[in-house]
C-alpha cells in the first residue's frame, strides 16, 4: 500500500473512532504498534518499555479529534510518541534519586580502547556492546531531559535539526543550540571517567 | 582529520551501534489487551467543537443573564428623581442672587 492511500484509509479510522467506534481504535494499535515501541524503546528504559507505549496510544486516542486529515498519520503518531518520551524523562527526573554508581575499571579499560582504536569496526570486533550500552546509560542519565533527548535524536540516531525540532515542538535554534552543548557535555562526561 | 576528531568520531560509531540495539529487546502481547481495555474504559471521544460554535453556545448561556440585568437597570433607573437639562439651565437663569467679586473673594 503506498503512502498517499495508507494515510486516507488512516483518516478513515480515525473519523470512526470520532464518530463513536471505540474498537476501530484496534486497527490503528495493530497497523502502528511495532512503530511505536520501536520508537519508545531506543528512549525509555527497558522496564518501562511497555507502560509508556500504553501511555503514547492512550495520549493518541485523547488527541484523534485533533487530527487533520491532511496530515500524516504516522508522522504525527511519531511526534506524540517522542514527546511522551519526553514527558517520561521530565516527570522521572523530578522523583529520581541520583545515582551514586559510577563505572567500574573494565568500562573505564573499554573507553580508552574505543577512543584509542583507529577505527570503530576494529574495536567492535573485540569487545561486546554491553559495556557500551552501559557507559551510553550512565552519561545519558547525567543529562537533563531535554538535553538527553536532543542528544539521542540527532546525536545518537542522526535526524536532522529540523526534524528533530518538529518531533520535539521547538524551534530549531533551540534545538541546536541544546544539541552543541549536550553533546559537549557528554564528552566532558565520558572524559572525566579516565 | 585531526587525531581527536578521529577519536570523537569512532565514539560515537560505538555508541551509536549500543543505542541502536535496543531495538532487539521484546515486549509482550498482553500489553495490547491492555491499550484497548483502558480505551474502552475511557469511553467515546467527541470532536472538539469549532470556535464559531463555541462562541454561540458561550452567546446563548450568557443570554438569561443579560435580560436579567437589563430589568435590573431599567427598574433601577425609573426608580430616580430626574431633572431635565432644561429645568437646570431654567433654575440658574431665573436665579436672583447676584455675585459680584467683592463677594466672591468675601471683602
Amino acid at each position: 500500500m503506498d503512502t498517499d492511500s495508507h494515510s486516507s484509509a488512516d483518516a478513515e479510522v480515525v473519523d470512526q473512532i470520532v464518530s463513536g467506534d471505540v474498537n476501530a481504535f484496534e486497527v490503528l494499535l495493530h497497523r502502528y504498534e511495532a512503530h511505536v515501541v520501536r520508537i519508545v524503546k531506543k528512549h525509555i528504559p527497558f522496564d518501562k518499555v511497555e507502560e509508556v507505549a500504553q501511555d503514547v496510544f492512550i495520549r493518541v486516542y485523547q488527541s484523534l479529534p485533533n487530527f487533520k486529515r491532511d496530515d500524516s498519520f504516522k508522522q504525527w503518531l511519531s511526534t506524540i510518541t517522542i514527546r511522551t518520551c519526553y514527558d517520561f524523562w521530565r516527570k522521572h527526573y523530578r522523583y529520581r534519586e541520583i545515582p551514586v554508581s559510577s563505572l567500574s575499571e573494565k568500562h573505564q579499560i573499554w573507553l580508552e580502547e574505543a577512543t584509542a582504536a583507529k577505527s570503530s569496526q576494529s574495536f567492535d570486533e573485540r569487545y561486546s556492546q554491553k559495556e557500551a550500552r552501559e557507559v551510553l546509560d550512565w552519561a545519558l542519565d547525567r543529562l537533563s531531559p531535554e538535553d538527553r533527548m536532543v542528544l539521542e535524536l540527532v546525536y545518537l540516531e542522526g535526524y536532522s535539526v529540523k526534524e528533530a525540532a518538529s518531533l520535539l515542538g521547538w524551534s530549531t535554534v533551540n534545538v541546536k543550540v541544546r544539541s552543541f552543548r549536550a553533546r559537549k557535555k557528554l564528552h566532558k562526561l565520558i572524559k572525566e571517567i579516565f | 582529520m585531526s587525531p581527536i576528531k578521529d577519536k570523537d568520531e569512532a565514539l560515537r560509531q560505538v555508541l551509536r551501534r549500543a543505542y541502536q540495539e535496543r531495538e532487539k529487546v521484546e515486549v509482550t502481547d498482553q500489553w495490547q489487551e491492555e491499550v484497548m481495555r483502558r480505551i474502552r474504559e475511557f469511553g467515546k471521544i467527541e470532536a472538539s467543537p469549532s470556535f464559531l460554535a463555541m462562541f454561540e453556545q458561550l452567546v446563548w448561556r450568557l443570554v438569561p443573564v443579560t435580560c436579567l440585568l437589563i430589568l435590573g437597570l431599567t427598574v433601577l433607573l425609573s426608580s430616580f428623581d430626574f431633572i431635565s437639562g432644561y429645568d437646570v439651565i431654567e433654575l440658574l437663569m431665573n436665579s436672583t442672587e447676584e455675585i459680584t467679586l467683592n463677594q466672591f473673594f468675601g471683602l
